[in-house]
């Protein structure tokens, strides 16, 4: 699905990333990867599948588009240091014609070096990127002549139909003031948001995406 | 009411709150004799209502089924159940609450919560007099409850496993298990449920020369602290400013709240100041009324045997048999239902079919209790989705359900006789489990039960934040990448057993096929359907892509 926002062409995947095609670069925000082996230090037992799917889509991603950089935007670690870690380390190197930048978030509790070690760009806590101004968390007091996208929040609309049919959708969200990302982890709950007539959102369903209509 | 003192049952904590505040506008005189009881009450205040009720100081207590066992007091002059007893025993047991004297007969008053509870009455008489009483039927293969159990044992001692097989394999509940599923179980406590590559981190119980033992003392503290909770929502805790503990409500309610909002609990009108970790903070208000909160507790259906006895009263009835005085005073209702559409009988099974704003609604009347009927609506709606993809709300009460679809409903004889076949019931059965949130919702109970959810530590929710998520979001996981944990497959066992009961729904079913079945057009609402219509509870059944549902439905736009 391809969208203009901010004058620039943007193209929108299912699962759950953006892509900025004048600059290439890939948008992905709220990964949370080791969040299933978090739970399974604690003693939740987590399938591992979970995590599985992660990575494939990561890997989709990057073989489809071969992206310049890779924006994560903040969560992109559930918690500390656990296997996931290694992983990671090891799929960046995979991709050594690519940037990878993570602009940190509150999940994101290592000390900088660890996420440089990797291979990492580190931003906190925002990257300016004209006319974009990338954030884990929604800014205030943005100046009109950027557009800020941020992630935290895992939107989603709920829908309502006729014969009481109801429904929460995870989304992206562009508003007129700023640009929230849907959360890319597959373990990730979402949060609901009320948008406002003038604002696009876009709705994830399995396999497309779907505009919401406006005016209703 | 003239009576020394009274005890008024109702079948949720939220009715309680409720009669208890209109008593007390109705009767103001009773302004501290009365009180009230219910689980979501912290203990302290339920010891007091105990020892109040047994030293015979209180007047009336408004309570729900926490009354019922394991409290002594000497009984009480009155019983009033408010709303259907569910059952024939808990009537009967409840009843026996009262009477001053030994060998003196126990009163209790029936108050039908709406029309056709009213016959229920002559049903309970009937059964009374035929001493036709449930059964208990055990709940067995838990394996939530041994999952929990091992984990008691390996915190405190530690175990062998050895010593524990032969004790658990003694119980009726675990007779039937197998080594397989033993292992299954322990194995699950150590390495989380299947046998992981070196990158997993599952750690729980550690085993040391064939001693499986807890050394982690978090994972100990977070076993003890969960265990013997009751399951529901995430539970706010509700304290005066001061500090004294009232009792527990569910966060949603809570959420809903701003400062200054005053709203009843606990049988008095307070004043919500602040949310402070997870305690809401209150002090005592002067105002009149508030808000009810209520609470996601599992609704008791009629039992089988309370909706065979209504049965064959309401059958007796319309022959022309049994005119009990409740039936006789629903008489016009059941003309209004015959005007409109047509009375069920006992060769006669009844379903109504008409449009409104809201769709089209496809009702049915089995007299078979809620959770009978949830499974019927589920089976029947799978079966109609075989000709085309469609999207049901499922509604339902103890008397019948409601299939309510965005389009027309295809009602051919033949297709209609297909929906009530026995013919592989028990694969059609669990495949509309899939499409409802029926297994998803019993997935909640096993999920704390096995410490697979865990509400936090007390006085500290942040650190565990990490670590919350929901029983929704792990019963996906599961159903989407292993569908063979016996965690999750035990609660579609208990879906079946328990809830849709699928012995009972078969021989209902096979009664429905011995009757002729006829389908009413009404053109305006029925008695019958209206309450079904009305129920805020209901069920979501789909088997339309997720982008097909979505195009038909419409974003709720708000303010931003």
């Amino acid at each position: 699905m391809n969208v203009n926002v901010a004058g620039e062409d943007l193209e929108l995947h299912v699962f759950k990333s953006v892509y900025w095609k004048r600059q290439r670069a890939l948008w992905i925000a709220d990964l949370h990867l080791g969040k299933a082996s978090h739970f399974n230090r604690a003693g939740i037992a987590v399938p591992e599948a979970v995590t599985d799917e992660n990575w494939q889509r990561l890997y989709h991603l990057l073989d489809h588009y071969h992206p310049r950089d890779v924006l994560f935007l903040g969560d992109l670690f559930h918690s500390a240091y656990n296997v996931e870690w290694d992983i990671l380390g090891r799929f960046l190197k995979a991709f050594p014609h690519t940037r990878f930048h993570l602009i940190m978030g509150n999940h994101d509790i290592l000390d900088d070096e660890h996420y440089q070690q990797l291979g990492l760009l580190i931003h906190e806590p925002y990257l300016e990127w004209k006319p974009f101004l990338f954030s884990h968390y929604p800014l205030d007091d943005v100046p009109a002549d950027w557009y800020p996208v941020c992630g935290h929040i895992h939107p989603a609309v709920r829908l309502r139909g006729m014969a009481y049919q109801g429904l929460r959708v995870p989304c992206f969200y562009f508003g007129e003031q700023q640009a929230v990302m849907p959360a890319f982890g597959a373990f990730t709950g979402t949060g609901v948001i009320r948008p406002r007539r003038g604002d696009q959102i876009y709705l994830i369903a399995e396999d497309e995406i779907i505009p919401a209509e406006e005016g209703e | 009411m003239a009576s020394e003192s009274a005890l008024i049952f109702t079948n949720t904590r939220a009715q309680c709150e409720i009669w208890y505040q209109r008593l007390l506008e109705a009767e103001p005189q009773l302004a501290g004799w009365m009180a009230m009881h219910h689980s979501a009450i912290s203990k302290e205040l339920r010891d007091w209502v105990e020892d109040a009720l047994y030293d015979g100081r209180l007047k009336a207590v408004v309570c729900t089924s926490s009354l019922d066992l394991g409290v002594d007091f000497r009984p009480v002059e009155t019983i009033v159940q408010i709303g259907s007893p569910k059952g024939i025993a808990r009537f009967i047991q409840r009843a026996g609450r009262s009477g001053h004297q030994p060998g003196a007969a126990s009163k209790i008053y029936f108050v039908p919560t709406h029309a056709l509870e009213l016959m229920e009455s002559p049903s309970l008489r009937r059964a009374i007099a035929e001493e036709y009483v449930e059964n208990r039927v055990p709940h067995i293969r838990c394996f939530d409850v041994l999952v929990q159990y091992l984990m008691t044992l390996a915190v405190s001692d530690g175990f062998r496993p050895d010593e524990i097989w032969p004790e658990v394999r003694s119980t009726h509940c675990f007779g039937s298990l197998d080594l397989q599923e033993w292992y299954w179980a322990l194995q699950f406590i150590t390495k989380g449920s299947r046998s992981l590559e070196a990158y997993d981190e599952f750690q729980k119980v550690e085993i040391t020369g064939g001693h499986y033992q807890i050394h982690d003392r978090r994972i100990a503290l977070r076993h003890r602290l969960s265990i013997g909770t009751i399951v529901g929502d995430t539970m706010i805790k509700v304290r005066f400013l001061r500090g004294k503990f009232l009792g527990n409500i569910e966060e949603w309610f809570i959420s809903q709240l701003q400062p200054g909002d005053v709203f009843w609990f606990a049988g008095q009108p307070l004043e919500f100041v602040m949310l402070k970790d997870m305690d809401a903070l209150v002090r005592k208000s002067t105002k009149k009324t508030g808000r009810i909160p209520s609470w996601q507790g599992g609704k008791s259906p009629l039992s089988s045997e309370l909706a065979e006895m209504l049965r064959e009263e309401l059958y007796l009835y319309l022959e022309g048999f049994s005119p009990s005085p409740e039936a006789q005073y629903l008489q016009p209702l059941f003309d209004l239902q015959a005007e409109r559409s047509s009375l069920p009988g006992r060769e006669l099974f009844l379903i109504e079919y008409f449009m409104t704003r809201e769709g089209y609604h496809l009702m049915m009347y089995p007299f078979e209790g809620r959770f009978v009927h949830e499974g019927m609506a589920a089976l029947i709606a799978k079966r109609i989705s075989r000709s085309q993809p469609i999207s049901f709300s499922i509604a339902m009460n103890d008397y019948g359900f409601e299939l309510l679809s965005d389009k027309p409903i295809d009602l051919d004889p033949v297709h209609i006789q297909s929906w009530f076949s026995t013919d592989h019931l028990q694969s059609d059965i669990e495949s509309s489990i899939n499409s409802v949130e029926m297994a998803r919702r019993q997935f909640r109970e096993v999920a704390r039960i096995s410490g697979m959810v865990f509400a936090g530590f007390p006085n500290k929710p942040k650190k565990e934040k990490h670590l919350q998520a929901s029983a929704q979001l792990l019963f996906n996981v599961f159903k989407d990448y292993e569908p063979e944990n016996l965690l999750y497959r035990q609660t579609y066992e208990e879906v079946m057993t328990f809830q849709l009961e699928e012995a009972r729904l078969r021989a209902a079913l096979k009664r429905i096929r011995s009757q002729q079945i006829r389908v009413e057009y009404p053109d305006k609402v029925t008695p019958f359907a209206f309450p079904i219509m009305v129920e805020r509870i209901r069920e979501r059944f789909s088997t339309e892509s997720l982008s097909d549902r979505i195009k038909k439905m419409k974003v709720e736009w708000g303010d931003g």
